[in-house]
């Protein structure tokens, strides 16, 4: 949690008031390796805050088959902001990658929170737009980069990642075949 | 629900009825499974054609079927394995046959997440013919190097039983017939071997194991290619004494010539019967994932047309497994 109040000073001042109430709604834990936090087609009332490991947003598709959206790492966030902010069912499944500690908050609290607290508009609006400039460069990147490109920039984004998840997720997330994936690295590994 | 049924033994085109039953309830240790894919096995078509009469008497109708994919909808009290809307795939056991249906109650250590990167068709294809496979393999002690022969290389349990041998590392011989040879080639194997115009014993020598997925003749020939202490694992010969005792026949004995051609090679023989088992589908599920194993699919059929579905597969003109889709 020190990561997380560290992480929002950094952005805006806090007060004690908002720092003591984030706390009492926060609930910090460890989640095992498998676990689904998410789960598509239920509803969504909890946020997450990754302090260390990895989890991953996916969608699946009507034959059943899995396609990874969003990596989420340390000092990230990670839900299903369509089905929080649509009041909908999830459309995304989050699962754990790794045994990962995480801070979880219920949405209704968290967004009450901005309410009460205004101060924290500022760096809920930042976290937000992060967000949307990371899927917007990703839809970007989809239409116009070479696989290999796409696996740099993943690289670059999830650093030390790939060595914790199956080949299949970071593939699913490139969009690509895991034979096109075993290529790519081999002619990284020859340059 | 909907489930499609043997209602009498005999010809596939008159025994076979989709009709209307009540939906499975589940105990403790089960999940209930809304199928959304199903495939079909040789043991279904024996089933329906009365062959396994004495060894499996069945209540008539019977719901067909042990192989499926689908989604958790109910669990058992004392399951902690599954959460409800877990994609899964299974071969269910033995007392809960009958996935071609709506839903069905399957015990939960029978079954296993699916592979993500499959669809239901392509994961329902995989179990029964993928258990088979790998408990064979692994009774037999394969390993790193070992010559393994596997017979009829493009079927069911032979295509995944080359995928396998070659995650272990072996190095695989199979028989196949010359329009499937440079498929079969794709999926590994070392050597395929055209049955139609080459004569495997003349081509495979001193193999530490023959997995025999064909019996009759192949089965005694497997003690001609086979080396000095090695083994031959059958799902398709005779029973040997430890796994017919198994069965209750504990007077049986192995037929002379064939204990004769055991003892000449100091070789092992053994009848492996595959056994429902989630975590061995679960093994599976992270090398498909891996794409180490991929499923072969012949053709697949719409629920209406699952009478279709047994016909081809008694026509023997499927490569790949056949497979029906419920959803």
């Amino acid at each position: 949690m020190k990561e997380l109040i560290k992480k929002i000073k950094d952005s805006i001042p806090l007060s004690k008031e908002a720092e003591e109430y984030l706390f009492s709604i926060s609930n910090e834990r460890t989640v095992p390796k498998g676990s689904v936090l998410i789960r598509q087609g239920r509803p969504v009332d909890m946020v997450f805050f990754v302090t260390d490991g990895c989890l991953r947003s996916f969608f699946i598709d009507r034959h059943g088959k899995e396609h990874t959206l969003h990596f989420a790492i340390r000092n990230n966030w990670i839900s299903d902001y369509i089905a929080i902010h649509s009041n909908e069912s999830a459309t995304l499944t989050v699962e754990c990658l790794t045994e990962s500690s995480i801070i979880e908050f219920d949405t209704e609290k968290i967004y009450g929170m901005l309410t009460m607290f205004p101060e924290l508009e500022p760096f809920q609006r930042a976290n937000l737009e992060r967000l949307f400039i990371s899927l917007q460069k990703r839809i970007i990147n989809q239409l116009h980069l070479s696989a290999a490109e796409r696996y740099d920039l993943f690289l670059e984004e999830y650093p030390d990642v790939e060595q914790h998840i199956p080949n299949y997720h970071i593939a699913s997330y490139l969009g690509i075949t895991q034979e096109s994936l075993s290529r790519i690295r081999a002619n990284k590994s020859r340059t | 629900m909907r489930a499609i049924q043997t209602i009498k033994y005999g010809e596939l085109k008159d025994s076979i009825a989709i009709n209307e039953v009540s939906k499975p309830s589940i105990l403790s240790e089960d999940v209930l499974i809304e199928v959304k894919a199903a495939a079909i096995n040789p043991i279904d078509k024996s089933i329906v054609l009365g062959n396994l009469q004495s060894l499996l008497p069945l209540p008539l109708p019977s719901t067909l079927a042990y192989d499926v994919s689908g989604v958790v909808v109910e669990k058992g009290t004392s399951v902690n394995t599954f959460e409800v809307g877990d994609l899964v795939y299974s071969r269910v056991p033995q007392e809960q046959m009958g996935t071609l249906a709506e839903y069905v109650a399957v015990k939960s250590n029978a079954v296993s997440k699916k592979p993500g990167n499959l669809s239901f068709e392509e994961a329902a294809s995989i179990p029964l013919a993928g258990l088979t496979a790998l408990q064979t393999l692994e009774y037999s002690g394969i390993k790193e190097n070992d010559k393994v022969l596997i017979h009829a290389g493009s079927g069911g349990v032979g295509s995944l039983a080359i995928q396998y041998a070659k995650v272990k590392g072996a190095y695989v011989y199979t028989t196949t017939s010359t329009d499937n040879v440079s498929w079969v080639k794709e999926l590994g194997a070392d050597r395929v071997i055209d049955y139609k115009t080459e004569d495997y014993k003349s081509i495979v020598k001193d193999a530490d194991i023959v997995f025999d997925t064909l019996g009759q003749h192949y089965t005694s020939e497997a003690f001609e290619v086979i080396k000095l202490g090695g083994i031959v694992v059958s799902i398709a010969g005779v029973l040997d004494e430890e796994t017919a005792k198994m069965f209750g026949v504990p007077d049986y004995n192995l037929p002379e010539e064939l204990t004769k051609l055991i003892r000449t090679k100091e070789a092992r023989y053994k009848y492996v019967f595959m056994h429902p088992n989630g975590a061995h589908l679960n093994e599976i599920k992270l090398l498909v994932e891996d794409e180490r194993i991929k499923p072969i699919i012949d053709k697949i059929y719409s629920f209406a047309d699952s009478i279709d579905a047994f016909m081809h597969l008694d026509s023997g003109r499927a490569k790949g497994k056949v497979v029906i889709n419920l959803s």
